[in-house]
């Protein structure tokens, strides 16, 4: 289509989060990824945590690296994409990465630079302590990428729920992940609706962005409240908060893959550990 | 005789903090199976009165409360805000506040999800909910894809899905284009036919809702001053020529059909192959057109189709991809909002997006603070006499965000006049007016163009665009499909099967004319 603007405000709201936290979106897909059950990949998350912090050296962090990466090619996103959009995880690893080789002085030397008054050395000890941290890093937050880019956070919300968290706190999550995309398109239409009375909102200063704050803050807050209201109401008339618990239609029951998963990944990691500790 | 299913007796109503009570001694039955429309002025109390008819009155929205309001003799006063659902069911004017889940299927479940029913019983009232009003194929869509239409649809449907006796829905089509405002009316006379319910609706668009009503309610200051069948509704407060087929009077103006000559006068504005877009791809294209001084132009359109986009092009709120905007031959298309706002006044339609200042008076002086080179003195002299003119003089100490709807849009109207910009591009300007203030709002439109002012009108009232506006822009999906006079414009959408922009009673005229046509 070459109009698509009747999908305008859908794709606004597709990328909503997305601009608030860059990267930092669900990934629509089919793979065996998607398809597992939120909680049962909430539970893998936490074992290769686990796994990645209980790991001293840094081979083990890079079996666990590789691992990372064949999780991704399995959620369909493969390795460029994790490059691509934890590009600044991979920047910031490397600082920490030069900051541990120049401060870490153990093992036998590998590389030194003599500059004068400037002396630079790489040392073995140095140089593992900091891939070490460095593949700590990027694996927890690669991992916990992953979760987010492969579990559609809807139908996690309503699996905390029927796993027992209060469905008030449930519904929290569902209508913020329903509303922050509305609220970020009224922010725009204020900011023009003010920029149309001839205040000035564009460029960058510290006095901008005060005037920033004060003529968006009000009518923001106004109309976020006018929404509060009409939801309120439409919630509450549908019988919402009548009763201490509610039923949910939709089953999400563990999958055969769900079990296998269950079981196999754990026992995995767990075979990691001995082998690794 | 059946039972009501409404008994409203000797109601009353004042909001806490307030001396004037929104209802005054109400009375009203609704039966079984009828079809009820309430209608009357923006703050006549008829949104009031279906919260009281929800439940929602007195427990949500404090204040004092007298009389009695019973739905199926259950007195309301005795359940809690939302006590009634699965008899009541409740539908308000914005599509997008209402939702509360990401995907259809949930929010149909919601409600009766929260009544803790068994998940085989939800399924099924899923499936006759979304049946009923025409939308089983939007089961597993997400509901940021649909259109206002569907939207709303949704939320009737999820209503439904609580198997109510009673559906309420407050301004339903307020936020909707004439097409998706065609697909609601049509939803409603469907449940109308086919569903054993009952069925209030406040609206103020009457014309193609009273075919499907039963009966008409009027209020006015918190009281019902006429309940009837609806063949008479000359009373209604949309002035008769922007409803009444039989006194339309295309051309009358002298403004609709007397366009004026590209060669006598310098356009003031114009658009030079204007493309937009957003990044994932083009909103405008290839949009083309002069509009000279003294000229009312109506911008119509589907919900979508580009006219935001354009008129923050115009503006340079969005940048355009190519082509230009000139103003009196000089290319504008560098310059910034607030340089471009010193001639082009604008209003958004949701006048809270523009509301700031803490009263109405620093509210209307605002713009002209930034915009006009004025002394204060004249400012402050041109504001009250512009307050007074809009009846708007009493609110001067009073905080903006008190007033009704209709006050807000009289306000940011003022706050643009103050300034005399000479191009005013107006979002949806008349709604929420009663008809003394109609005629204010187009008697100061009128004068501006009769001071070498152009004004650019969002508008989706047909008839309103035909008595008021020499030509018509009409976008659909980014393109500029008609750009013409009135009478040529409504030629042309017949043509293009836009039956729904014609004004009520155009379309047999149309037809017989393109039978002429075709036959030359």
């Amino acid at each position: 289509m070459m109009f698509p603007n009747r999908g305008k405000r859908g794709s606004f709201s597709s990328t909503g989060l997305k601009g608030l936290f860059p990267g930092l979106t669900y990934v629509e897909g089919a793979s065996l990824l998607h398809h597992l059950h939120p909680l049962v990949k909430l539970v893998l998350l936490i074992c290769f945590t686990l796994a990645v912090f209980t790991s001293p050296s840094w081979q083990g962090g890079l079996v666990l690296f590789c691992l990372l990466l064949l999780s991704y090619r399995m959620g369909g996103l493969g390795p460029g994409f994790f490059v691509r959009k934890l590009r600044f995880i991979f920047i910031f690893g490397l600082m920490i990465l030069l900051v541990q080789i120049l401060w870490t002085r153990e093992g036998y030397l590998l590389w030194q630079l003599d500059l004068g008054r400037l002396h630079l050395a790489v040392w073995s000890g140095g140089l593992c302590d900091g891939l070490g941290v460095v593949l700590r890093f990027i694996n927890v937050i690669g991992s916990s990428y992953l979760f987010v880019a492969t579990t559609d956070p809807n139908r996690l919300a309503y699996a905390l729920m029927k796993a027992g968290l209060p469905y008030r706190a449930g519904f929290m999550l569902i209508t913020a992940m329903r509303f922050i995309p509305l609220f970020r398109l009224e922010l725009a239409l204020v900011k023009n609706a003010q920029m149309a009375k001839g205040i000035e909102l564009e460029g960058l200063s510290p006095r901008l962005l005060i005037r920033v704050v004060k003529y968006l803050l009000v009518p923001l807050v106004v109309s976020a409240l006018s929404k509060v209201d009409f939801l309120t109401m439409s919630m509450e008339s549908r019988a919402f908060g009548l009763y201490p618990t509610r039923s949910y239609v939709s089953a999400q029951a563990l999958s055969g893959k769900d079990k296998i998963a269950l079981v196999s990944i754990p026992l995995g990691l767990l075979l990691f550990y001995c082998i690794f500790s | 005789m059946a039972k009501p299913v409404v008994s409203i007796v000797d109601l009353s109503f004042t909001y806490r903090g307030s001396e004037i009570p929104a209802l005054n001694k109400v009375d009203l039955q609704v039966n079984p199976g009828e079809f009820l429309t309430i209608t009357g002025a923006s703050g006549c109390g008829k949104s009031t009165l279906v919260l009281c008819v929800a439940g929602f009155i007195p427990y949500a929205f404090p204040g004092k409360m007298e009389g009695l309001v019973q739905v199926l003799g259950k007195d309301t006063k005795d359940y809690p805000a939302g006590g009634l659902s699965g008899i009541v069911g409740l539908v308000q004017q914005d599509p997008e506040a209402q939702l509360c889940t990401l995907r259809v299927s949930d929010e149909v479940a919601f409600g009766p999800e929260n009544l803790c029913m068994p998940p085989e019983e939800i399924n099924e009232r899923v499936d006759f909910a979304l049946e009923a009003v025409g939308a089983a194929k939007l089961r597993n869509r997400q509901i940021h894809t649909l259109s206002g239409g569907e939207k709303q649809r949704v939320a009737i449907a999820s209503v439904l899905a609580m198997k109510p006796l009673l559906v309420v829905l407050d301004e339903p089509t307020a936020s909707l284009d004439p097409r998706c405002t065609r697909e609601v009316l049509e939803v409603l006379n469907r449940l109308r036919r086919e569903q054993p319910l009952s069925i209030i609706v406040v609206e103020h668009r009457l014309e193609k809702l009273l075919p499907i009503t039963d009966r008409l309610v009027t209020m006015e200051k918190g009281k019902i001053t006429a309940d009837r069948a609806p063949g008479d509704y000359r009373k209604t407060y949309i002035p008769p020529r922007m409803c009444l087929p039989e006194q339309m009077c295309f051309g009358d103006t002298g403004g609709s059909s007397a366009v004026p000559e590209p060669r006598q006068n310098r356009p003031i504005l114009s658009v030079e192959n204007l493309r937009v877009g957003y990044e994932d791809g083009d909103v405008l294209a290839a949009v083309n057109f002069d509009l000279y001084p003294g000229e009312t132009v109506a911008v119509m359109g589907d919900n979508g189709s580009g006219k935001t986009t354009l008129v923050s092009a115009l503006l340079g709120m969005v940048k355009p991809r190519e082509g230009r905007v000139l103003y009196k031959g000089t290319d504008i298309t560098g310059l910034k909002v607030t340089r471009r706002a010193r001639d082009m006044g604008l209003t958004f339609q949701n006048p809270n997006h523009q509301l700031f200042e803490s009263t109405v008076f620093k509210e209307a002086s605002l713009p002209s603070f930034f915009l006009s080179d004025k002394p204060a003195g004249e400012t402050e002299r041109v504001v009250d006499t512009l307050l007074e003119r809009f009846e708007l003089l009493e609110y001067r100490q009073k905080n903006p965000f008190t007033l009704s709807l209709g006050e807000k849009k009289r306000l940011t109207l003022v706050s643009v006049l103050a300034y005399t910009p000479e191009i005013l591009i107006l979002d949806e300007p008349l709604v929420g007016q009663d008809r003394k203030r109609l005629h204010l709002l187009l008697q100061a439109l009128r004068e501006h163009a009769g001071q070498g002012g152009l004004t650019l009108m969002v508008c989706h009232e047909p008839a309103l665009a035909a008595s008021h506006c020499r030509r018509i822009l009409f976008l659909d999906n980014g393109r500029l499909v008609v750009y013409a006079g009135v009478q040529e414009a409504w030629r042309e959408l017949a043509r293009l099967g836009r039956e729904e922009y014609l004004p009520p009673g155009y379309l047999p005229a149309v037809k017989e004319n393109g039978d002429r046509n075709d036959v030359s």
